[in-house]
């Protein structure tokens, strides 16, 4: 059963993520950033879930771009 | 020619400060945003907008929490940088200050071996202060958009139904 000292434990022990692909933690953190940037630019609520997963794909798209671009630079200079 | 009062030009500008009750509405509406991201939006009745940024920024901070820890995460002394983008999250950084000296006491209380350190591994701390910290900045776009709608916003469409004197419609 939850109770909210097991939440607030939860919140206070932090989790370890050693053995977890990072990368996959970058998109629930670029998909806030395309939510809170179409909320406010857009008038329109309703056209926003599609302009914020456009952005979002984007933005992702994006940082592996660069990912692989420094990767390549790195391996070359190596 | 006669020199143009500055009072007269911040009005023809920006007519929210030629009417101080508009001003103290457009002031309510950033200090709400920035308590709770979200709220000087339900406050100016924009209230999807406001719902929508309201969950966003609340989910993405205390998922930052949860990933790193709230003693790595929202630390003052070692990450003070991260801690100025934190406060603007407003009563999150708040609650989660007040978690955090909390925190020994809480882990003691459910189960020592369950709850072995308050802070988490390096990596998971380092993801959580990024969670948090971009939660803040988020916060900022979101209080800067509410005192422009609110601003932006006709006198007329202030007065809510609560406000308004019986008959009137």
């Amino acid at each position: 059963m939850i109770t909210i000292a097991s939440v607030l434990a939860f919140l206070t022990t932090g989790m370890d993520l050693t053995r977890f692909p990072r990368f996959v933690l970058m998109l629930p953190l670029c998909l806030s950033v395309a939510v809170i940037y179409k909320s406010t630019r857009m008038e329109n609520m309703r056209a926003v879930p599609a302009a914020a997963a456009v952005l979002w794909i984007t933005i992702v798209l994006g940082m592996v771009a660069v990912g692989v671009g420094l990767w390549a630079l790195f391996s070359v200079m190596a | 020619m006669a020199p143009v009062p500055t009072e007269s030009i911040e009005s023809a500008a920006n007519p929210a400060l030629a009417d101080p009750a508009s001003l103290a509405r457009v002031s309510a509406a950033g200090l709400l945003s920035w308590l709770m991201p979200g709220l000087g939006h339900l406050f100016i009745g924009d209230r999807t907008r406001g719902i929508v940024c309201m969950v966003t920024i609340v989910i993405t901070f205390w998922s930052g929490v949860a990933i790193g820890g709230v003693r790595a995460t929202v630390d003052p002394q070692e990450r003070s940088l991260w801690f100025l983008a934190q406060l603007c999250t407003g009563t999150n950084v708040g609650a989660a200050y007040l978690l955090r000296g909390d925190a020994p006491r809480v882990s003691q209380r459910v189960s020592a071996a369950q709850v072995a350190a308050t802070a988490g591994p390096w990596v998971s701390a380092d993801i959580g202060v990024h969670y948090t910290g971009v939660a803040g900045l988020l916060s900022i776009l979101v209080i800067l958009d509410a005192l422009g709608r609110a601003e932006r916003l006709p006198r007329a469409s202030w007065r809510s139904s609560r406000d308004r004197p019986r008959g009137v419609t």
